[in-house]
């Protein structure tokens, strides 16, 4: 009869208890079929209100407050805003089309350029939506019409969408850096070569597959292109070409902030839109509008999620995590190891930035006084980020680009997708914590 | 020309609203188009701020809190619009095997779940805006960012939020209610 | 017995030096309460975001924080103005003396007691030091110079001696000084700057500071506090004094230990202002109080209650 007295109050199941109940609540919620966004928010609620009573659901809506109140989110509409004008106008198409000429030989050649798009949108942003988003609506269509495996496409526009906070500029290492009181110039240093072995196994898996089995990945066209049509391909490459050097050189020429440069991508892409003659209101305001449907989505889940994180931190949470951890073993390795599996299992759960507040102020103590480098700790957790956008059931990246991707393609079919990658992500971090000078440090 | 169709080549949204949202879900679909037009403005401004500190040596001093708020109640009103176009992302694993009888009644006390919690977090917010919108002596006044600039715009996001999650619950009760009369769905 | 389990959450995040003294003030009440009262330190945005403690103090859903009281300006111009006096301050000991003596804590707790909160006592982490990639050796450098500051007052300051405020979120202020989108900052204190490799973007520091030193308030809930025995309450009291004192000397020492630091490094230039310089400064800076202090009716006491006191310390001319 004892377990009648949780239903009333939450707080006789003790925090082991409640943890789990919180996740197995999640899980069977998520089954329902009921928005993904709402569940968090209703779990969030249920534990408010079971654990303290009416009084504390108002820190749920401050979350909210200050979830969309932020600066830095705003590049995540500008990003989307992008996409959908691409994709309204013909830009997208011709540039996939161009992009035969280059790579058209190479078996995989378009979703090895499409990675390269990845890696140049990950140095324009430092935080992902958009890149899924972005690639969603423009490259996995190209793809799929040219006859690409589904599930290769699906997956590299999810991986490669996600390098953004791999690859620098990477909100998730400012906010490392500003929690662990290290540089942020070190972070980004130490993180970039890593960011680019992650894109580089992303590319050899494609490869690996292509050449294993020639059917995922067609080679567009047998025959040799007459010169005069080479020179019209060629033309669809000028204007994106000519808007990414703009936003990455009002970036690194120290024009404009990283947020700043999405918008200037927003207005290299209109712009565009008026050279080629396409442009039109009813364009842009579709464009906008569509923006409008994406960001609701995105925004929503992450509201849920950091909702979530407020209410268990407030449980006790942080307390309850770090007994977990020190208790586990006197090995350094064991403990890091440990603290891997626990991203791990966080990142089926929730998204960065709830992990960041609930991990960080645990782990990067312990880890400074196992006497591991702080940078190179920070990588690692970038790295574990990588794996938390991707992983089922709670992967963002998977829900950025399910909201856009043809009705067709089911989350299911994404996260199965998706698997391969994870694997890549979890060697990628084995070979960081085995060789940790691969951080520079 | 035809608003549907402007979206049309997208298949996230190839419609407006959900046919059980009722008439405020067509009236938040129409609305829409005022948020979406404020995420366009936002880009404007952030590239209008751009060149005024580059090229002139003059940032403004309101152009980033305008953009935050711009995309802040973007972003709020994006959840009411997608929620009136029944499409935020679910996982429907077991929800698309299921026989549609039984699926009404899952849409049923889904859309119930979700308009009970969207009253309770209204009353939270209502909480929260007591505060930004009065001073403890009673005086009207809504709370400001405390910048140079220093506008009400915390405030009036706190009162946004507030409308939001109300108009959510009242969409949420017009689902399940649509779905409580309709035997086929 | 433990008769009260506090939840308390910081501005500052984990890693940060001044959060872990806050942690370690909050195990010494334990111990001088004799386990009477146990205090969990929760660093910023774990529970709500920094600008929205005060609410959460007040509701009850957390019961204190240690916070920079500047982030309550929007509720009331009063908080901004108390908060960070730009000007007003060369050293910690000068600022806490107003506190204790000269009528800034009865202020404080008449500015947050009608919102729900009780102050118990006032800290600061020092002056903060100012992050440039331009030399700057006086009031005359700051002309034009793109700098980010956030808060209304230190900004306006700014805009008045001749500089270019430009509103940006502390999670861009490294890459943009790196890249050169601004000129300069007002961040933090020496060694946090130091420690984040901001002079390593940005590498002609002013140390010390002379623009801000800003409030670090310790408040908890009213009625939780009103329930207190009087002598927790007296070693509350008593123990943020402590912590007071121990947070500016022990961060004095990691600022004297970071300026040696760079000092060393060839690529880093410290400067520090001249006396005039400084008064120059700090002339622009009081001629915009005024401005903050006609924004509302506790913002006009502050006003008063501080200028009244510098001018009986013989700190102002006026
Ligand atoms: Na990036
Ligand atoms: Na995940």
């Amino acid at each position: 009869m004892e377990w009648l007295s949780y239903l009333t109050d939450f707080k006789a199941m003790g925090i082991e208890w409640a943890t789990f109940a919180m996740f197995g609540m999640l899980l069977i919620l998520l089954l329902t079929g009921m928005p993904l966004a709402f569940v968090t928010l209703l779990v969030a609620l249920i534990f408010a209100l079971g654990w303290f009573g009416a009084n504390a659901v108002p820190l749920i809506t401050s979350r909210i407050f200050s979830f969309v109140n932020s600066f830095v989110f705003v590049s995540v509409p500008m990003f989307v805003l992008m996409a959908a004008i691409l994709d309204r106008s013909g830009i997208a198409r011709d540039l996939f089309d161009a992009m035969r000429l280059v790579g058209g030989r190479l078996r995989g050649g378009v979703a090895i350029q499409t990675l390269l798009v990845a890696v140049v949108l990950a140095a324009m942003s430092g935080i992902i939506g958009g890149e899924v988003v972005l690639l969603g609506l423009i490259a996995l269509p190209q793809m799929l019409r040219l006859g690409y495996d589904r599930k290769l496409a699906i997956g590299v526009c999810c991986a490669g969408g996600a390098l953004g906070t791999m690859i620098p500029p990477s909100i998730v290492l400012i906010i490392y850096g500003l929690t662990a009181n290290v540089s942020i110039g070190d972070l980004f240093t130490a993180s970039f070569l890593p960011g680019l072995i992650l894109a580089g196994l992303y590319c050899a898996y494609i490869l690996f597959r292509a050449y294993l089995n020639p059917s995922l990945a067609p080679v567009p066209e047998a025959g040799s292109i007459p010169r005069a049509e080479k020179l019209r391909l060629l033309k669809g490459l000028i204007l994106p070409v000519l808007v990414v050097t703009f936003v990455l050189g009002s970036i690194y020429g120290g024009i404009a902030s990283v947020t700043e440069a999405s918008a200037v991508g927003v207005f290299g892409v209109t712009l565009s839109t008026m050279v080629r003659r396409e442009f039109s209101l009813a364009l842009l305001t579709g464009a906008a509008r569509q923006t409008l449907a994406t960001v609701g989505m995105i925004v929503w889940i992450g509201i849920g999620a950091t909702a979530l994180v407020g209410v268990f931190n407030l449980m006790g949470g942080i307390r309850f995590v770090s007994a977990l951890i020190t208790g586990i073993s006197d090995n350094p390795t064991v403990i890091i190891l440990f603290m891997m599996l626990m991203l791990f299992v966080l990142g089926m759960f929730l998204d960065w930035v709830g992990i960041a507040l609930l991990t960080m102020p645990i782990f990067v103590p312990i880890v400074v006084d196992l006497g591991f480098d702080p940078v190179w700790f920070g990588v690692v957790f970038a790295m574990n980020m990588q794996v938390s956008f991707l992983s089922p059931p709670f992967g963002p990246a998977a829900f950025y680009l399910k909201s856009v991707a043809p009705k067709d393609i089911s989350l299911g079919e994404i996260f199965q997708a998706l698997l391969p990658f994870i694997g890549l992500q979890i060697f990628a971090l084995a070979l960081l914590i085995m060789f940790p000078g691969i951080t520079g440090r | 020309m035809d608003q549907l169709n402007e979206d049309g080549d997208a298949p996230s949204n190839t419609s407006g609203a959900d046919p059980c949202a009722g008439i405020l879900g067509r009236v938040v679909n129409a609305v829409g188009i005022v948020f979406a037009l404020g995420i366009l403005i936002s880009a404007g401004i952030l590239v209008l701020e751009v060149f005024l500190r580059y090229a002139l040596n003059r940032p403004t001093i309101w152009a980033h809190e305008t953009v935050i708020f711009l995309n802040a109640i973007a972003f709020l009103f994006g959840g009411l619009f997608v929620a009136s176009r029944n499409a935020h992302i679910r996982v429907v694993l077991i929800y698309d095997w299921i026989a549609t009888p039984t699926r009404r009644i899952f849409d049923i006390w889904i859309s119930l779940a979700c308009c009970a919690a969207t009253t309770f977090f209204a009353w939270a917010a209502w909480q929260g805006v007591k505060r930004a919108v009065w001073t403890p002596a009673g005086d009207f006044r809504l709370e400001t960012s405390g910048s140079a600039w220093n506008p009400p715009t915390p405030g009036m996001l706190k009162l946004f939020l507030l409308f939001i999650l109300i108009i959510m619950a009242i969409q949420f009760l017009i689902f399940a209610l649509s779905y409580i009369s309709r035997k086929e769905h | 017995a433990q008769d009260f389990a506090l939840r308390f959450q910081s501005s500052d995040p984990a890693g940060n030096p001044n959060f872990v003294l806050q942690s370690e003030w909050a195990a010494s009440v334990e111990n001088l309460t004799g386990g009477r009262v146990t205090i969990e330190m929760l660093p910023v945005n774990s529970i709500v975001q920094h600008t929205e403690t005060q609410d959460a103090v007040a509701a009850g859903i957390i019961d204190g924080h240690i916070t920079d009281t500047s982030y309550f300006s929007g509720k009331d111009a009063a908080f901004s103005l108390i908060a960070n006096p730009v000007g007003a301050w060369s050293s910690p000991y000068e600022m806490l003396a107003f506190m204790r003596d000269g009528g800034g804590n009865e202020l404080m707790e008449n500015l947050v007691e009608p919102y729900g909160l009780h102050f118990i006592g006032a800290t600061t982490p020092g002056l903060e030091a100012f992050v440039s990639n331009k030399p700057l050796n006086g009031v005359d450098d700051l002309k034009g110079l793109k700098m980010r500051a956030p808060e209304g007052l230190v900004q306006q300051v700014f805009a008045a001696a001749g500089a270019v405020p430009v509103n940006l979120p502390g999670s861009e202020v490294f890459t943009s000084l790196d890249k050169g989108v601004i000129d300069a900052a007002d961040y933090t204190v020496f060694s946090t700057n130091q420690a984040q490799g901001l002079h390593d973007v940005a590498r002609y520091p002013v140390y010390p500071g002379f623009h801000s030193m800003p409030l670090v308030e310790v408040s908890m809930n009213k009625d939780t506090w009103e329930k207190m025995p009087a002598d927790i309450q007296a070693i509350l009291e008593l123990s943020v004094r402590d912590f007071a004192n121990n947070m500016i000397a022990q961060l004095a020492a990691k600022d004297l230990k970071a300026v040696a630091e760079a000092n060393a490094n060839p690529d880093i230039t410290v400067s520090n202002w001249s006396a005039a310089e400084r008064n120059r400064f700090r002339t622009i800076a009081t001629g915009q109080w005024a401005s903050v202090a006609s924004r509302s009716e506790n913002a006009q006491k502050v006003y008063d209650t501080l200028t009244t006191y510098l001018r009986d310390q013989g700190m102002t001319s006026e």
